[in-house]
């Protein structure tokens, strides 16, 4: 490679503000640092190895030190469950929750958890992904992402609170070898355009990085999960589908029957008979506390 | 002083170790979560907008940035398909970047250069591993595997060339000494996902993680059974701590709450000061070496601030 930086390092930032105070209060926690540069010092240690590549699944083997179960990552669950949603009409639940049946090829179905949708313990306790990712585990199925028989069913359950909703996406086809390109790549000539299938695969890979980062952002907040699913609905609410009728439908697919307007909440007038249906009002007040008290919408 | 509107969501803001006007702020299309990135270097006037001095387009979206300390043109940024790529201000656009560094098996999430020997820069991915890269050579050093899940940060002990922290949501924080085999000290400093560390830049045994659990903890590696202060106050999970250069003992944070939070971890009413100028999760922040009291940060509303403690940073 011809374009290295030059490693001469030039005259250096001014000085930083903490370089004029003395050290710190007390024994020296640490081992003197050793003067050289820092590969010379890595390898007169010993312990330089340049350009290791590690798969993140390797380092699973370490030890870990707490005893606490570490949730599976989400691009993990495509070994788990490789293959598996291939062309099956049920869901399958990485938690044990219930799930409900899907429909074929489309893959969408709704899950449902008990509770803890804001409570990282929901997953911490051993109970895997579960709720979250209930209904589409084969979302990552191995039919999906990089088979070479294809025909793949992707879903997606998001469990909240007791309300299942369904969305999924079903896909399939022949997969193949695909390169993974970096475009921004400076060295390297330009590569062939892509024929249709690597596109697909591509694409299919992009479905799968979507919700592993996704996924993420649950991991690091579950109010990003509330900002994802806020999104959706809002998608489903310009679409014409108010809450209630998701509920409803979403309860019907489920199997679970509701009763409408047994327990009405009360009214600014008090009086039954003068409900306006509304968004909120349907399935009997309930979806009043789904997302918790002091999230904002 | 006016507020730069970034095309994506920011996800990471630094100034510049050499000009104290300079700043880079990393952004990312669609939260992050699919589409490109960019790299926006921008200078700040004294009266007047702030003034674009580059910008440079990823293919995937750009989670941290990290200036150089021995270049002053120079930039690091952690790309989320992996890569780590360097950038030079002074080489035309086609020039860059000067290197993609393609080691990581899954998305960068942090870089960090040292302040101290000026040569070399840490990388920490969601792969469970961090990587230590010399600016002279094209593959990496050396790379540090013992978390068992994703590593969120990576940060440079201020005062010590050879030692470094990481934090990971394996909701541990080690301290790794570049010439050891492995970690010299593990800190289960949370319950829950560790997001960020950083170290004081006056105790050289002092650090901060934040953290899912919603607070931030300072410790004293020599000490490390508990924790020396814990600031509870941010209402979501805590993306980003920072200890500032200038005062021993006061830490900048930023939440998915939306705010900014400034703390003095020393007084027994630690918050100081709390800025919530942003309307989504503010998810970087930075304090300047070269100004006191001066502050940046950069959230998902598309907006980086740049402000002087106690002032608004929505003022004009």
């Amino acid at each position: 490679m011809s374009n290295f930086i030059n490693p001469k390092i030039g005259s250096g930032p001014p000085p930083k503000p903490w370089e004029r105070a003395g050290s710190s209060s007390g024994p020296a926690p640490f081992k003197p640092a050793t003067p050289g540069s820092t590969s010379d010092v890595v390898e007169a240690s010993g312990t330089a190895r340049p350009g290791e590549i590690v798969q993140s699944n390797n380092t699973t083997s370490t030890v870990n030190t707490l005893g606490r179960p570490v949730p599976p990552r989400p691009w993990e669950q495509q070994q788990t469950y490789g293959g598996a949603g291939y062309g099956s009409t049920l869901g399958y639940n990485s938690g044990g929750y219930g799930t409900a049946g899907g429909y074929g090829s489309y893959g969408g179905m709704g899950s449902y958890n008990s509770g803890g949708l804001y409570g990282n313990s929901m997953y911490r306790g051993g109970g895997g992904y579960g709720g979250l990712y209930g209904g589409g585990s084969s979302m990552y199925g191995g039919g999906m992402y990089g088979s070479s028989y294809g025909g793949g069913m992707g879903g997606m359950g998001m469990g909240m609170g007791g309300m299942g909703m369904g969305m999924g996406m079903g896909m399939g086809g022949p997969g193949g070898p695909y390169d993974d390109q970096d475009p921004n790549n400076p060295f390297g000539a330009p590569s062939q355009p892509p024929g249709f299938w690597i596109s697909l695969m591509r694409v299919m890979q992009g479905f799968v990085t979507f919700f592993g980062r996704v996924a993420m952002l649950i991991d690091q907040n579950a109010q990003a999960f509330h900002m994802f699913m806020s999104a959706l609905l809002q998608l489903f609410d310009r679409s014409g589908l108010l809450y209630g009728e998701l509920a409803r439908f979403v309860f019907r697919i489920l199997g679970v029957r509701t009763k409408g307007n047994k327990v009405q909440p009360p009214g600014p007038h008090g009086q039954h008979g003068q409900q306006i249906e509304g968004p909120k009002g349907a399935p009997a007040g309930a979806w009043d506390g789904v997302w918790g008290n002091n999230a904002p919408n | 002083m006016p507020a730069f509107k970034t095309p994506f969501n920011g996800y990471a803001v630094k100034f510049s170790p050499f000009y104290e006007q300079r700043l880079a702020v990393a952004t990312a299309q669609n939260f992050g979560i699919l589409g490109n990135g960019r790299i926006h270097v921008i200078d700040l006037s004294p009266a007047g907008p702030i003034a674009e001095i580059a910008a440079y387009d990823t293919a995937d979206g750009v989670y941290d940035v990290s200036w150089s300390e021995s270049h002053d043109s120079l930039l690091v940024a952690a790309v989320a398909d992996g890569s780590v790529k360097l950038y030079d201000l002074s080489l035309p656009p086609t020039s860059n970047p000067v290197r993609s560094l393609s080691e990581h098996t899954r998305e960068t999430h942090s870089v960090d250069y040292n302040a101290v020997r000026r040569d070399s820069f840490l990388s920490s991915s969601w792969d469970d591993t961090i990587k230590l890269w010399t600016i002279d050579r094209p593959t990496s050093v050396r790379t540090f595997k013992e978390h068992a899940y994703c590593v969120y940060s990576a940060a440079w002990n201020p005062r010590h060339a050879d030692v470094f922290a990481s934090a990971s949501g394996d909701c541990t924080a080690r301290i790794w000494d570049v010439r050891e085999p492995g970690s010299t000290m593990i800190l289960p400093a949370h319950e829950f996902e560790i997001l960020s560390c950083d170290w004081s830049k006056y105790d050289d045994a002092v650090i901060a993680t934040s953290s899912v659990d919603k607070s931030i903890k300072v410790w004293d590696v020599r000490n490390y059974r508990v924790p020396v202060a814990v600031l509870n106050g941010h209402g979501y999970a805590v993306r980003k701590v920072k200890f500032s250069p200038h005062r021993a003992s006061v830490i900048a944070s930023c939440s998915y709450d939306m705010t900014v939070c400034l703390w003095d971890y020393m007084v027994e009413d630690s918050l100081i000061g709390r800025y919530d100028h942003h309307t989504e999760f503010a998810v970087g922040v930075d304090m300047s070496v070269l100004v006191e009291g001066l502050l940046a940060s950069t959230g998902w509303d598309e907006f980086a601030y740049v402000w002087q403690h106690g002032t608004d940073p929505k003022a004009p």
